[in-house]
């Protein structure tokens, strides 16, 4: 009986690799210009640096672009798990704590002080999240403990104030403003091995709350009950939080502010597989990754050679495909 | 049953370690939520084995003193040693090892499985959870194996309180607490509980654990602490400790102890608001009284009683509810004395009331009692029905003498709140 519930579990990882596996595959193939598996994996075999339009088109445009849409796809639908179970709120995504204002705010000072090449702007976005972790974090200590429900609101209101300084830069922006509306709406566009170096950054951590899988079960009880029960409630959310904060701002440093996976795809996940973090964490990690990767696959070939922005087929990929698992109830 | 050997000696093999150290040892103990005091000056111990209750009125801080034991709360003042250890000295999961809760409120809004959240307990056992045996023998020892597969959002309230029950269970820690786990319970499974409870306690642990049925408290419990506005007002034995004065201090109820069937029990009647409403003498007999005595003390009267024989249903109820009565020894006809003292309990009272009662030479004096009060002019009140069980004829005299008859009791209650009310209005 207990091997029963396992090997679902077992089954529902095995599926959603499948899936993952069949959706990058896709994401290489398909394009302006389409590769067959057959080219992917010579090209692959040949390493960079051939000469053929292909290889150049594999090695410098089409697989760092989908590496990175993958990255931050889960690194967004890990830190909505993350959070949504923190705050014990449904309505909760990675952009709640106020970390993705901040990065938002640094990549438009980069913008408006020319110093948009890529080391720069990541480096600000960077220094922008965590700095509203910082004060969000001081705002919500109390007694040597960090009360979420201040924090979650500390986050909101920040993100308000910040989103209200943007909003004066960009008045003054003048020509700039296309290209601050532009990182803001987020995209993956023109991006290449550098910005998945960044990204890179944030894969050890969506390893971590696979090792606090049982701390965030209990912690589903509340925090009190937690305790109780011998877990380190204050350790678990430090390091849970940071987590969180760290993906969300590497997400966002490299993509701009992509919305609706790490708020929906938990949620899916959850509706398919169980609360059970040891679980959900992985499927929710392949399964953005995944639904990220289809959607800038869609943004930059539905009307190509226009691009449509990815944020937007997210969500007309995602919202459909959660209000029916919503209706169908969990299988 | 190898859980319960094993958890046995768990238990037992913790205690040669000192001479007789407390398991649990509370001194000095305040707490304050921000300013407001919550407990103050709390010193208790608890042996290893012990079976004990917590009873108190709400607000006493009983919820509090609970999560002040399991190191959840930090004391203001003073110190909580578990095994000998300050809690603030545990690790969390150190400290779950020693202390489990079973709180009051439980809410778990994901769907997640009975064995998972039953399994959630083993957590602070880490790698060796499984020594403690699964989660489908604890659920077994408390007779809900069948649950293992549910979904714990699917259970009814009796159900969930079980379930966490088993939880706390899983962390196989010494000492049980436990925060009113009877309250979302009916009697079937309150009782199901509690005989559970005494069985895991004979097992080897100990427990304690809030109530709120004092009844339940005599009955279950080796010994009872009381606390009151967050002092602990008795520590002991349950006889000891809900003495009636006691609850009455504690509770602001008046109590009363019985004794029926073998088993002590406790009922209670509101505080009297310190008016005084008047004194009823009653003519009774034969548990024609018991009713109305308990009916006019709970209003707020001042109640006497006879002649009444000594061991009569009457007689028990009215020492029961600490009357003045005229006794007379079992079985026997009115003497002197006691008629001589039912006089002057009557010359004492606004109103003497008769009830039913059958009327025989034995006790023809009462209602010649009641007749010489009518004729100095106290207010007689009888219950007709005093005329039929008549063997002597003397209530014939009754309404001639001026006393006013009425159809049942219910009928002389309600004159007798009329005359209150009146009273009242003529006041000032």
């Amino acid at each position: 009986m207990t091997s029963g519930a396992r090997t679902s579990g077992r089954l529902g990882v095995a599926l959603a690799v499948v899936i993952f596996a069949a959706c990058l595959l896709a994401s290489l193939a398909l394009g302006p210009v389409s590769l067959s598996p057959l080219k992917l994996a010579h090209y692959l075999m040949a390493g960079p640096g051939g000469s053929a339009p292909g290889s150049i088109i594999f090695w410098q445009i089409r697989l760092p672009r989908v590496l990175l849409a993958f990255l931050v796809g889960a690194a967004l639908s890990v830190a909505g798990v993350i959070l949504q179970d923190l705050f014990l709120n449904p309505l909760t995504d990675p952009y709640v704590t106020g970390v993705s204002s901040g990065a938002a705010l640094g990549a438009t000072f980069g913008i408006v002080l020319h110093l948009a090449e890529l080391p720069w702007m990541t480096i600000l976005a960077l220094i922008g999240g965590f700095a509203t972790l910082a004060v969000v974090w001081i705002a919500a200590r109390r007694r040597g403990k960090i009360d979420i429900y201040v924090l979650l609101l500390a986050g909101v209101t920040i993100s308000y104030l910040v989103t209200a300084v943007i909003a004066v830069l960009m008045i003054r922006a003048g020509e700039d403003m296309d290209a601050i509306v532009y990182w803001l709406l987020g995209s993956f566009s023109g991006r290449s091995w550098p910005e998945v170096k960044v990204a890179l950054f944030a894969l050890p951590f969506m390893i971590v709350p696979l090792f606090f899988a049982k701390e965030m079960d209990i912690l589903l009880q509340g925090e009190k009950r937690a305790l109780e029960l011998g877990v380190d409630v204050e350790r678990a959310k430090r390091v849970l939080l940071v987590t969180a904060a760290v993906l969300t701002a590497v997400a966002v440093s490299v993509s701009g502010i992509i919305g609706f996976v790490g708020l929906v795809v938990p949620h899916i996940v959850r509706l398919l597989v169980g609360p059970s973090h040891m679980r959900l964490v992985p499927i929710a990690l392949l399964g953005g990754a995944a639904l990220m990767g289809i959607a800038d696959l869609l943004s930059r070939t539905m009307l190509a050679p226009a691009e449509i922005p990815v944020g937007v087929v997210t969500t007309f990929v995602g919202a459909p495909l959660f209000v029916y698992l919503l209706r169908r109830g969990r299988a | 049953m190898a859980g319960e050997r094993e958890l046995t000696s768990a238990a037992t093999g913790e205690l040669p370690k000192a001479a007789s150290p407390a398991l649990l040892s509370v001194r000095e103990l305040a707490f304050a939520y921000d300013e407001r005091p919550v407990l103050r000056r709390i010193s208790f111990d608890l042996q290893a084995g012990e079976f004990v209750g917590i009873v108190g009125p709400n607000g006493s801080g009983k919820s509090t003193l609970l999560d002040l034991v399991d190191g959840v709360l930090r004391p203001s003042a003073g110190e909580v040693c578990v095994n000998g250890k300050p809690t603030r000295e545990y690790r969390r999961r150190d400290m779950a090892r020693e202390v489990a809760l079973v709180p009051q409120h439980f809410t778990l809004e994901f769907d997640l499985s009975v064995r998972e959240v039953v399994e959630m307990g083993a957590y602070c056992r880490g790698k060796d959870a499984h020594s403690g045996g699964d989660a489908e023998l604890t659920l077994a020892r408390l007779g809900v194996a069948a649950l293992v597969e549910r979904r714990f959002t699917e259970l009814s309230g009796g159900e969930k309180q079980l379930v966490v029950l088993a939880q706390a269970l899983m962390q196989r820690a010494q000492l049980l607490l436990l925060d009113e786990p009877a309250s979302a319970l009916d009697v079937s499974h309150q009782l199901r509980l509690f005989d559970l409870l005494q069985q895991l306690n004979r097992d080897g642990l100990t427990v304690l654990c809030i109530l709120h049925d004092l009844n339940l408290a005599i009955h279950y419990f080796d010994k009872l602490l009381v606390l009151s506005d967050g002092e602990v007002a008795a520590f002991g034995p349950p006889d000891e400790v809900l003495r009636p004065e006691i609850v009455e201090a504690v509770y602001g109820v008046r109590a009363y102890l019985h004794k029926h069937a073998g088993r002590t029990y406790l009922t209670f009647s509101p505080r009297l608001r310190g008016e005084r409403l008047g004194r009823v003498h009653l003519v009774c007999g034969g548990g024609t009284g018991a009713g109305l005595m308990r009916e006019l003390v709970d209003a707020g009267y001042d109640v006497s009683a006879g002649v009444l024989n000594a061991l009569d249903t009457d007689e028990e109820t009215g020492s029961e509810l600490g009357l003045s009565m005229a006794v007379e020894a079992p079985f026997s006809p009115v003497g002197d004395e006691a008629h001589a003292h039912n006089l002057e309990l009557m010359r004492a009272a606004d109103v003497v009331m008769v009830t039913a009662v059958p009327v025989s030479h034995g006790n023809e004096r009462n209602i010649r009692a009641a007749l010489e009060a009518a004729a100095a002019g106290t207010p007689v009140w009888a219950v007709r029905g005093v005329l039929d069980n008549d063997f002597t004829g003397v209530t014939a005299e009754l309404e001639p003498a001026g006393a006013r008859l009425f159809a049942d009791e219910a009928g002389v209650l309600a004159a007798l709140r009329e005359r209150a009310r009146r009273a009242s209005l003529t006041q000032p």
